[in-house]
């Protein structure tokens, strides 16, 4: 079929680096890996593999924290052995060739490549936590461990019918779990299997083991989680290997996508759990590992994160990870291309909790810092990342150029040119066309697809879309864009709504201008074109039929509604005033008849008092217009009104 | 004795939208029960007999859903990896179904674990059917192959390679064992005949063909592809009849309505469109929320079936008689139709002598005022909210009735501030609407003319005056715009009808209407 649902192969890795969660590695969908400061919030490094498109990053893991003198017999290390804090550094990451990339932070730089062991794409990457070794588990069934002193393959063995999707090695390092449908335990110094453990129907994506006590105490437990399973089953390993199913399940919304947990030490200590689905949630769980529990568990708080519009949309997060205390949970949310990291405090008294967070604002955060090892990013503005997974998000990120780490510093220079030279581009390119003619055009053509594929399909959605413009040139040049045989349709769909509601029917008419004026020679040498045209030029007729009548009622109520607003101006100033007004009446004659003086000069004095008579008649008769109702005020207002409205004609 | 005369309620056509049987028909199910799957829906299945259950695959699943459960009835989970075409044989006892991983595994739907396995292919099988016979079966794969399968002892009859791209749907003949489609992403349909071991027939559908179809008579076939569903004569040797292009994205899937009258189409533009089979016009749409990959059409069209990408199935049950019952049941305290229409059709012998009594004639509640003059109330019982609102016609024709009786001032006068808002909400709503326009003008004139003296004491009706100065404004804009447009069209005709003399507009005008 034309399009499959998501599987698993889409997930995309996301860690944090171990201790100090300093930096949170991912990979994005462009195939580059981008290494946050979790601190500063900002990109600390990027890393573009040379085979990022074919053989994108399957998986990544961070090695054990060490200072960066342990490891004297590495002599690439050597330079860099300034630092001697504790640091997250290097990062191991397999490919869907086959091969496993080192990455070193410190360097910035590819640090070394495994490769010639696997057939298949890697699964997963496992560090021993104490000695120098790498085990990977791949789809060609086998798990290879690497020596990285050397590296070379140290060992390599056949660990399942299907593929291997996860590895896990125990905190002290004697033990390896693998998994593909059944889960594995190893034992690392002979490489013989300890136990197995059967139960999930999927390929398992996750394995941890959650204590830290050693296998023979019936203390070691250990948790697994399966694609497309919305349960995270604990494993018991037990003495007497009565191990068949699993002790505790933790209920899930969705599969499991990133994992952190606190292993306990002792009985008494609670493992501390934190999951985030799929689907975007983080589920926290906290549980005493003491023995089966038949009952699955619900999470002990619920995290989702929306954004702040009216409508508002989840913002899926990314990776979790738990705090010292139990309340701060480190955050990773938004896009993979560029997430938002955040420390935040969880009620974890409420069971659900949900954080609005303005992504829009967060999102458009410019990259340009300057990190050590980070050359300037090439800030191309006319790039656009689409974004998935924000849909609706239209805010334009700021792509960074190709600029890879690995150059060496004499480029740098050179670099900075082709940055100018791609900038003076830009600003040329930009002011030559104009950026508004330039998004217009794109949008009008944009509108004319829409608009045909509309007309097509009849999709009132699309059409409402493309109906909407208020822009007249985006009108236009739709139209002017619309293949002829489109033409008729866009009319009768017109013709339909325009007999609605005035205020979006006049949106109709421009559209219906636009057609008539640029289409005019098609229409007339339509052979058919009074049968075609003819429902439209009736339903016209039929409803400017009552244009005479509708002008006088607006006349009516124009006349009306400023009466009625001057009469409430009047009656806000002066509203016990009598005298006052009576002196306005008397000014206001005057004024008319001085205007007669000066069309008529020869008028008498006894014209004057008829004029007075006839004015005192209108009062008279505008009061009876009003009887009792209406005060004298009112009867003024109107006068004054009409005077007004006479002395603006004249 | 004159009988009073009711109000002539003018029923006045809307235009654009037609209401045809068709409408009707499909219009009439429920809202649609929605399923959330484990991923995207690629297959929908009916199986053949009573209770009509359906077979949904999504995913590494097939579930079987029963006609009203909302809860699947059976689910087959024992997939390596994606299902495809989860199909009954035509006893619906059997169910076959292909794979991402190149095996096809039959089922029986009492069971669980697969009966057979057929493994020969080399990549995805995305097509699987039974043959007439219900002893073969028919695969098609990304190999670009299609094979025959023996069921009983799971081995390869035939295989053809004519198709150079994925073959992603056919179809078996219900009629003749021999005879299957099979429809192919190098742009072609095949019809093969199992006797001959090659195509018969060759059909260039000109995209990528994603779903086939054929009629009960066997006669026509329908294909669907990029965006048009093509008709062909089979029995002319593959002649194209017809085609569609309805839609703006490919469409996905094609089913035939029970009686075989409509036509439905599926597409990942969100629509399913259904078509009359005489003359192909598209008689009615239905929106969905996202892109559609499969449509299933339960028999006597009782249910609607569709699942889309975003991994729902979304079920629609059609309305049924048990529903009409409990409607009829509501009623039944009412005397029966018999009581009334009894001694109607009496016919009087010869002698009989005949006494005739009026007919009772019955009124609407205005018309009964309008009888004795309560011009008000009657003014008021048509605006009573139930007519106001689904009715305007009847309020507009008893304000139009009691125009022609010259009573109208009287009948709007004499309002408080309830009822004069309500009376001017009223003509808001409805002024723009030219088949009201006329008489509505009049009464707001009447209205302003009658409240004059006390506007600006309500601070309710002031603001109602003003949304109707605002509304007239408007329209007076949008008519004056019309106007203009009227001149153009006078100006096009007058140029497209050279043969008169003088080509005023005011001569081409009449001259077509």
């Amino acid at each position: 079929m034309a399009a499959d649902g998501g599987s698993s192969s889409l997930q995309l890795p996301c860690v944090f680096s171990p201790k100090s969660r300093q930096f949170l590695a991912l990979c994005a969908q462009d195939g580059r890996l981008r290494i946050w400061n979790t601190d500063s919030k900002t990109l600390h490094q990027e890393y573009v593999p040379s085979a990022h498109l074919s053989a994108t990053c399957t998986c990544i893991a961070w090695g054990p924290c060490r200072t960066v003198k342990e490891g004297p017999q590495r002599k690439k290390r050597k330079s860099e052995a300034v630092q001697v804090e504790e640091k997250a550094d290097l990062l191991a990451m397999g490919t869907a060739a086959g091969t496993v990339l080192i990455y070193s932070t410190a360097k910035g730089a590819l640090h070394c490549t495994l490769d010639g062991a696997h057939s298949g794409g890697v699964n997963c990457v496992q560090w021993h936590p104490e000695e120098s070794l790498l085990y990977s588990g791949s789809d060609d069934t086998n798990i290879v461990e690497w020596d990285l002193q050397t590296g070379k393959t140290r060992s390599k063995w056949k660990a399942d019918h299907a593929a291997v999707t996860s590895l896990c090695v125990s905190p002290d390092g004697k033990l390896l779990l693998s998994a593909g449908h059944i889960i594995k335990m190893w034992d690392l110094d002979t490489k013989e299997v300890y136990r197995k453990f059967t139960g999930h129907s999927t390929a398992v994506t996750t394995l941890r083991f959650a204590t830290t006590r050693p296998p023979d105490s019936n203390g070691l437990y250990f948790l697994s989680g399966a694609a497309h399973d919305r349960l995270l089953s604990v494993w018991q390993v037990r003495e007497d290997g009565k191990d068949k199913n699993s002790v505790v399940s933790f209920t899930l919304t969705d599969e499991p996508q990133h994992i952190d947990l606190v292993t306990s030490n002792s009985k008494e200590e609670a493992v501390r759990l934190a999951v985030v689905c799929k689907d975007g949630q983080l589920h926290l769980f906290e549980h005493f590992l003491n023995g089966p529990c038949k009952k699955p568990l619900s999470p002990s708080c619920t995290v989702q994160m929306s954004d702040t519009k009216e409508s508002p949309i989840p913002i899926p997060l990314l990776a979790a990870v738990l705090g010292a205390d139990t309340r701060t949970v480190m955050l990773a949310y938004g896009s993979h291309l560029q997430p938002v990291m955040e420390k935040v405090e969880i009620n974890t008294a409420e069971r659900h909790v949900c954080l609005t967070r303005d992504v829009q604002t967060t999102l458009s955060l410019s990259m340009e810092t300057t990190v050590s090892k980070v050359k300037t990013p090439i800030v191309n503005a006319k790039s656009k990342v689409l974004v998935p997974g924000l849909p609706g998000h239209k805010a334009p990120l700021k792509g960074t150029s190709q600029g890879s780490e690995k150059r060496k510093k004499d480029t740098d220079t050179k670099e900075m040119s082709i940055a100018e030279r791609l900038g003076e581009i830009d600003l040329s390119t930009v002011s030559e066309k104009g950026a508004s003619k330039g998004t217009a055009s794109l949008t009008t053509d944009n509108f004319a697809v829409l608009l045909v594929q509309g007309l097509e399909s009849n999709d009132a959605s699309i059409l409402n879309k493309v109906f909407q413009t208020r822009k007249e040139m985006v009108i236009k040049k739709t139209v002017a864009r619309l293949p002829l045989s489109a033409v008729l349709p866009l009319v009768e769909e017109l013709t339909k709504r325009l007999q609605g509601h005035p205020f979006t029917a006049a949106l109709m008419v421009r559209w219906l201008k636009a057609v008539l004026m640029h289409h005019t020679s098609y229409l007339a040498s339509l052979p058919d074109l009074v049968t075609q045209l003819g429902v439209l030029y009736h339903m016209i007729e039929s409803r400017v039929k009552m244009f005479h009548k509708l002008t006088k009622l607006d006349g009516k109520l124009y006349l009306l509604m400023t009466q009625m607003a001057t009469s409430d101006s009047s009656n806000v100033v002066s509203d016990v005033d009598h005298t006052a007004k009576l002196v306005y009446e008397d000014e206001s004659s005057d004024e008319d008849e001085a205007s007669g003086d000066e069309g008529l000069p020869d008028e008498d004095s006894d014209h004057w008092e008829e004029d007075e008579a006839m004015t005192e008649d209108n009062q008279e008769e505008s009061e009876d217009e009003d009887p009792g109702s209406r005060t004298e005020s009112k009867a003024n207002g109107e006068e004054d009104m009409e005077r007004e409205n006479e002395s603006e004609e004249e | 004795m004159a009988s009073f005369k009711p109000t002539k309620i003018q029923v006045y056509p809307k235009l654009g939208e037609k209401v045809t049987q068709d409408t009707l028909y499909w219009k009439n199910y429920k809202a649609p029960v929605q399923i959330k799957e484990f991923g995207a829906v690629t297959s929908i299945d009916f199986s053949p007999v009573t209770p009509h259950n359906f077979a949904v695959t999504a995913f590494t699943r097939i579930h079987i859903y029963g006609p009203f459960s909302q809860e699947p009835v059976k689910s087959f989970t024992r997939f390596k990896d994606t299902a495809y075409c989860g199909r009954f044989r035509s006893d619906g006892q059997l169910l076959v179904a292909g794979c991402e991983d190149s095996v096809v595994r039959l089922f029986d739907v009492s069971g669980k674990v697969a009966l057979r396995l057929f493994k020969g292919h080399t990549k995805a099988v995305h097509l699987t059917d039974f043959t007439s016979d219900r002893y073969q079966i028919l695969t098609g794969s990304d190999d670009y192959t299609c094979r025959l399968w023996d069921i009983p002892n799971a081995t390869e009859l035939t295989t053809y390679t004519e198709h150079t791209d994925y073959i992603r749907c056919g179809v078996t003949s219900k009629l003749n064992r021999d005879l299957f489609i099979t429809g192919s992403y190098d742009h072609t349909v095949k019809l093969f005949d199992a006797r001959v071991e090659k195509s018969v027939i060759t059909m260039d559908h000109g995209q990528p063909v994603e779903s086939v179809l054929l009629y009960p008579s066997e006669g026509l076939l329908v294909s669907a592809g990029g965006r048009h569903v093509k008709v062909w004569d089979l029995l002319k040797g593959g002649q194209p009849l017809v085609s569609l292009k309805n839609h703006h994205k490919t469409v996905t899937s094609l089913a035939l309505s029970s009686n075989g009258q409509r036509l439905l189409s599926a597409s990942l533009d969100r629509h399913v469109k259904v078509y009359n089979t005489t003359n192909y016009k598209v008689v009615h749409n239905f929106d969905y929320a996202a892109s559609i990959l499969s449509l299933g059409l339960a028999p006597d069209d009782a249910s609607i079936v569709v699942g889309m990408t975003n991994s729902i199935l979304s079920i629609k049950h059609r309305k049924n008689q048990e529903d009409s019952k409990e409607i009829a049941g509501q009623q039944r305290r009412r005397p029966s139709y018999r009581v009334f229409v009894k001694g109607k059709n009496y016919v009087p012998k010869q002698d009989d002598y005949l006494v005739s009594k009026p007919v009772k004639e019955h009124l609407a509640k205005y018309d009964k005022q309008l009888q004795r003059f309560n011009v008000s109330k009657a003014l008021d019982t048509a605006l009573g909210t139930y007519i106001r609102f689904r009715k305007p016609e009847i309020t507009v024709a008893v304000i139009k009735e009691l125009d022609r009786r010259g009573t109208l001032k009287n009948a709007l006068a004499g309002r408080d501030e309830r009822g004069l808002s309500q009376l001017l909400n009223f003509i808001i709503g409805n002024l723009v609407d030219a088949r009201f326009t006329p008489v509505l003008v009049t009464a707001a004139e009447m209205i302003l003319d009658i409240y004059q003296s006390v506007i600006g004491q309500s601070p309710v009706v002031d603001r109602q005056l003003l949304r109707l100065q605002d509304l007239v404004k408007r329209e007076i804009e949008f008519q004056k715009d019309l106007l203009e447009v009227l001149g153009m069209l006078d100006t096009m005709f007058a140029s497209s009808l050279p043969r008169k003399e003088v080509p005023c507009s005011g001569i081409a005008t009449l001259d077509w209407v």
